[in-house]
């Protein structure tokens, strides 16, 4: 449990950075909180033989610019519990950060590095997917804004390229007339989620006028709850027949099975929580009673 | 004479190491840096079952810093080999490095040592293996089935043994039973899991031609031995030493092999080695625990009593022995235990152990009896569910109210409180016994109590050794007292603290028979140097023998004391009492003489002892436990909350009610009952090492074994009831194991309580608690 070699380098700067990975390529990996990957290059299931330590740089802001809330790479993920804006117009994820492993990994994992990382259960991926949000990438080519839908491909999968690494994650901000919720089942509290169900609705006159809904643990990459999404649209948010949406996304699945949980539970779990969420993000419309 | 004074022993002393422990400044193997130390990084096997064809250590010549390299050839003949003594034994030899043939995944195969650890671990990596994969024995069907290869070459099948016990007339109990109840129980397969991993150090020293040896053991003395007989060396000439060991559990109860290479190492190369264990090694290759396989057959008169009881016991023990309890340990003792805290003279089991292709299972808290306790217990359920009766109705039935009581296999239980505790017990759940009741009727939430009833022998001596015929032999525990001119005490005792409070406890006990107080006297163990020779700390024997041990040592030391008072005071020794520092006469406290003028007359100022008296303050005891040790007892409540839909389980309520004898000291009590429980709990709901069908380990991080954590631990309640034992110099009974011993049993209970279902096997994890609920869920 030591890792291989390697060489540890201190970015002065971000042009110092995509310099320094620009040169070792895929040897090259930037070092943010290092929650994930620490524990993987003592396992020795990572090598890199380079790793840039990108702490130094300005990338731990969190700013809302017009409609847009940009996180910066660098934002540890305990900072969305005290951020005003996260809690009063990003409840559901609000909702997914308490699920996020330890208090210690809260207090240093980034949401760069999650995104980056793109761990099949992580939540943040999720809630990048669940509002639609654009993953900034940057490398000595350039920038490139990639939608987060297309950006995680599998498990541990993503659109970098060698070189490329995560600056910022924009998140639109949801309009007035919307909620959400975020659930999750996992065996102990702090582990990787066995499925999580984020669900963001948008209403008008009482009845839902559009939703977005998002799964881990179906998949080895987040995945959205299409004929969920579109079960609710039209659905007053009294009575919006939670449970039929939640069916009709699980009926179309065939989930992943392995030792935490076989393909049937997960199905189960993804017809529930999607339900629960869902119903959750209603209750928290009605209650905020804004008509 | 002291009876009315506060004494020590019972009162709520904090313990002592925890102020080193807490704050950083314990001493644990990795702390031990020698210099020109050679530092050893395994290459273990990868294949679980395979030929080793060829071993090529040529890219080691390329490396920049020099390493060098051992292999079986050079270790050839060396192992840990650890026998039952009957003829149905078949035995093995686990070789310290392996050397024609690999039989888990984990196997030292290569040892490489270089200067610095980092260089040793990436040298490991250039040693490349050429495998000739065999078939693998991964199951207890597949170890019972004659067509399977053997994995020893001498051997017929993959049984290390196969025997029964058997007391009364089971056919009459059959005949004359209303209800014949059978179940088939199953206990998943665990590791231990100690804080620290293990660790060896070794140096020897040619002028002195002494070994020393650095372990994290439980068993130093044992270590010695082991090694000694092994590697042809002097036990005089070995020194074993347990630093501060960061938990044990049992895990560090065996003698491993990397106990005998390290030092083997050291005198080969003629420089210190190190090794230290990392997580994903002690996961794999340490020892493994549980994995049982219990069918019962119950027979049962129409009023709910138990007449008689079958038992059919089946335990994946792996791939070798394990010393000194050996392949047989695990099912004897599950055989040995079923009986319980039961009135019912008619039981006979048959118990074997079956050899696979896996991690060597070994001693880990509880030693069988959660396997034995859970499938007792859960049968009791099903029995009273069967009959119509309630659980705690159908155990009241059948507990064994008058002691001493003889078992249907001869053991004699000392006087304990079981009727006692379910009564207690019964009391205490009233609300929730009815609010789960009423939780019925939903098909969201169920709520569940469950109960298990058990008892713990412990501290048994050496006829219960004996009679298993395996290489421990004897139960003993020593203790050496000594006095020193400042008045200052040393106990010296063969056991080795691995998070019990040793040092607190025997301070307790010698403070209060020496009078004086526990700062005063210095509690040592773990080192062969300086401990009398015993067999360690394992088998809830520290305080019961340990403490016993000491108690019978300072007793001697305290009557030289007085003798040497009387004739000081001129007074009738007897009447001399020992207290607050003082030597004063009974009943005229102005009478007195301070203990540590005693010491020091004893040790400096020899003319004035009494005329004959030999100079010096030391006295030694050597502590048997009786034969059949002594019987604790408890019962575990769980009360559980079940999210029918997801399966989530939520540990609402947990309680125990224990009696162990004289209570030495409450706030360690307490705690040891509290971590045990945590540990069961993560028997009964997470904790599972999983193999695949190659027998690859899939749970070699805590990424996928998964401990119970603070945020899954419910307030334990712990209620005392005290049955002092008058097998032990203190009243006090074993108590170590017990708390690991009933959650599973207790927690299962109230899942099959909740759901009205036969839950039959564990880990109760969310997955099959939703499979369990699954009748529910959809008769909505």
């Amino acid at each position: 449990m030591r890792p291989t070699p390697f060489e540890y380098h201190r970015a002065e700067s971000l042009d110092h950075a995509l310099a320094l990975l620009a040169e070792f390529g895929e040897e090259g990996r930037p070092l943010g909180g290092g929650q994930s990957l620490v524990p993987m290059m003592n396992l020795r299931l990572a090598r890199p033989a380079h790793l840039v330590d990108i702490n130094g740089l300005p990338l731990d802001f969190i700013e809302v610019e017009g409609d847009v809330l940009r996180v910066g790479a660098l934002v540890r993920h305990e900072r969305y519990l005290k951020e005003k804006v996260i809690g009063e117009r990003f409840a559901a994820f609000h909702d997914a950060v308490q699920w996020i492993g330890h208090p210690t990994i809260r207090s240093r994992g980034t949401i760069g590095g999650s995104i980056a990382h793109a761990d099949p259960s992580a939540e943040l991926p999720a809630v990048a997917m669940l509002y639609g949000a654009t993953i900034i990438a940057r490398s000595a080519n350039g920038e490139r804004r990639i939608a987060a839908d297309d950006f995680f491909l599998g498990a541990y999968m993503t659109a970098l390229e060698a070189g490329e690494m995560v600056v910022a994650v924009e998140f639109p901000l949801p309009p007035a007339h919307s909620a959400g919720a975020f659930m999750e089942i996992s065996e102990r509290r702090s582990d990787f989620a066995t499925v999580s169900v984020g669900a963001q609705i948008t209403f008008s006159g009482g009845s839902i006028t559009g939703a977005r809904i998002v799964a881990t643990g179906v998949e080895l990459q987040p995945i959205r709850a299409i004929p969920a999404e579109e079960a609710l649209s039209g659905k007053p948010l009294s009575a919006c027949e939670a449970r039929a949406a939640g069916r009709a996304f699980a009926e179309g699945i065939d989930p992943i099975s392995d030792n935490v949980a076989s393909s049937e539970y997960r199905r189960s779990l993804a017809a529930e929580l999607t339900s629960r969420a869902v119903e959750k993000a209603c209750q928290r419309a009605l209650e905020a009673g804004q008509e | 004479m002291q009876a009315d004074r506060p004494r020590h022993v019972g009162a709520r002393v904090q313990r002592v190491e925890d102020t080193r422990l807490l704050s950083g400044t314990a001493r644990y193997i990795d702390d031990i840096r020698l210099p020109n130390m050679l530092h050893l990084s395994f290459v273990r096997a990868q294949y679980a079952h395979a030929k080793i064809l060829e071993i090529d250590t040529d890219g080691l010549a390329d490396l920049a810093y020099p390493t060098i390299v051992f292999t079986g050839k050079d270790t050839a003949g060396i192992a840990v080999t650890a026998h039952q003594d009957f003829p149905e034994m078949q035995f093995s030899e686990q070789p310290v490095l392996a050397e024609d043939k690999v039989r888990f995944v984990g196997e030292p195969v290569a040892a490489v040592l270089a200067d610095d650890p980092y260089d040793a671990e990436d040298a490991a990596e250039l040693v490349f293996i050429d495998y000739d994969p065999l078939t693998v024995v991964g199951t207890m069907a597949q170890a019972r089935d004659p067509e399977m290869p053997a994995i020893f070459d001498n051997w017929k099948g993959n049984i290390f043994i196969e025997r029964q016990m058997k007391g009364g007339d089971l056919d009459a109990a059959k005949a004359e039973a209303a209800h014949v109840i059978r179940r088939t129980f199953y206990n998943q397969r665990q590791t231990g899991v100690p804080m620290e991993c293990r660790g060896v150090v070794a140096e020897y020293d040619q002028a002195s031609r002494v070994l020393t040896v650095w372990t994290s053991t439980q068993i130093p003395h044992l270590v010695r031995t082991y090694i000694c007989e092994e590697l042809g060396l002097p036990e005089s000439r070995v020194r074993v030493v347990a630093p501060d060991v960061g938990g044990g559990f049992g895990v560090k109860g065996q003698v491993f092999v990397e106990e005998v290479l390290v030092p083997w190492l050291a005198m080969k190369t003629g420089r210190p080695v190190k090794w230290i264990e990392d997580r994903r090694e002690h996961m794999m290759a340490s020892i493994h625990a549980r994995d049982h396989e219990h069918t019962l057959e119950a027979y049962v008169s129409a009023e709910g009593r138990l007449l008689g009881l079958k038992a059919d016991i089946s335990v994946d023990v792996g791939a070798y022995s394990t010393y000194p309890f050996t392949a047989a340990g695990d099912p004897g003792m599950a055989a040995k235990v079923m009986p319980g805290p039961y009135d019912f003279q008619a039981y006979e089991a048959t118990f074997r152990a079956l050899a696979t292709n896996k991690c060597p299972l070994g001693t880990y808290r509880g030693v069988a009896r959660p396997s034995a306790v859970f499938s007792l217990e859960r049968l009791m359920d099903e029995i009273a569910a069967e009959l119509g009766m309630d659980p705690f109705e159908i155990r009241l039935k059948n507990v064994i109210r008058d002691f001493p009581y003889k078992n249907v296999l001869g053991f004699t239980y000392d006087p304990g409180s079981y009727a006692e505790s379910l009564e207690k017990a019964r009391d205490l759940l009233a609300a929730d016994i009815a609010e789960a009741a009423r939780s019925k009727a939903s098909s969201d939430t169920r709520i569940g109590v469950g109960c298990a009833l058990f008892i713990e022998q412990g501290a048994h001596g050496t006829p219960d050794f004996t009679r298993r015929r395996v290489p421990i032999e004897t139960g003993y525990i020593a203790a050496r007292v000594e006095m020193e001119p400042d008045g200052e005490v040393i106990v010296d005792v063969g056991l080795q603290n691995h998070g019990q409070g040793h040092e607190t406890v025997m301070a307790q006990v010698a403070a209060d028979v020496l009078g004086v107080d526990p700062s005063n006297v210095y509690v040592r163990q773990g080192d062969t140097l300086t401990t009398p020779y015993s067999v360690g700390t394992w088998g809830s024997r520290g305080g019961p023998l340990g403490g016993g041990a000491v108690h019978e040592a300072s007793k001697i030391l305290a009557e030289k004391l007085r003798a040497i008072a009387g004739h000081l005071l001129q007074t009738d020794k007897e009447k001399i009492v020992l207290y607050g520092g003082k030597a004063q006469v009974d009943g005229a406290e102005d009478r007195f003489i301070e203990i540590r003028k005693l010491c020091r007359i004893a040790l400096r100022n020899v003319d004035q002892l009494p005329e004959g008296m030999i100079p010096g303050l030391e006295a030694a005891y050597s502590l048997d436990g009786s034969a059949d040790g002594t019987y604790a007892n408890a019962l575990h409540a769980a009360v559980v909350e079940i999210d029918i839909k997801t399966g989530k389980m939520k540990l609402r309520r947990f309680l125990a009610v224990e009696d162990c004898g004289t209570i030495l000291n409450p706030l360690i009590v307490d705690g040891q009952v509290r971590g045990g429980i945590v540990q069961g709990i993560g028997s009964a709901m997470l904790e599972h090492f999983i193999y695949d069908e190659e027998c690859q380990p899939l749970s070699t991080s805590f990424a996928d074994y998964l401990m119970p954590l603070a945020t899954e631990i419910p307030n334990i309640e712990v209620h005392h009831i005290e049955t002092p034992t008058p097998r032990t110099p203190l009243g006090a009974k074993g108590l170590g194991e017990g708390g690991a011993i009933g959650p599973a049993a207790a927690i299962a209970n109230a899942v099959a309580d909740a759901l009205g279902i036969s839950v039959l096997k564990t880990p109760l994890n969310g997955n099959e608690i939703w499979r369990l609920a699954t009748a529910i869920r959809e008769g909505e």
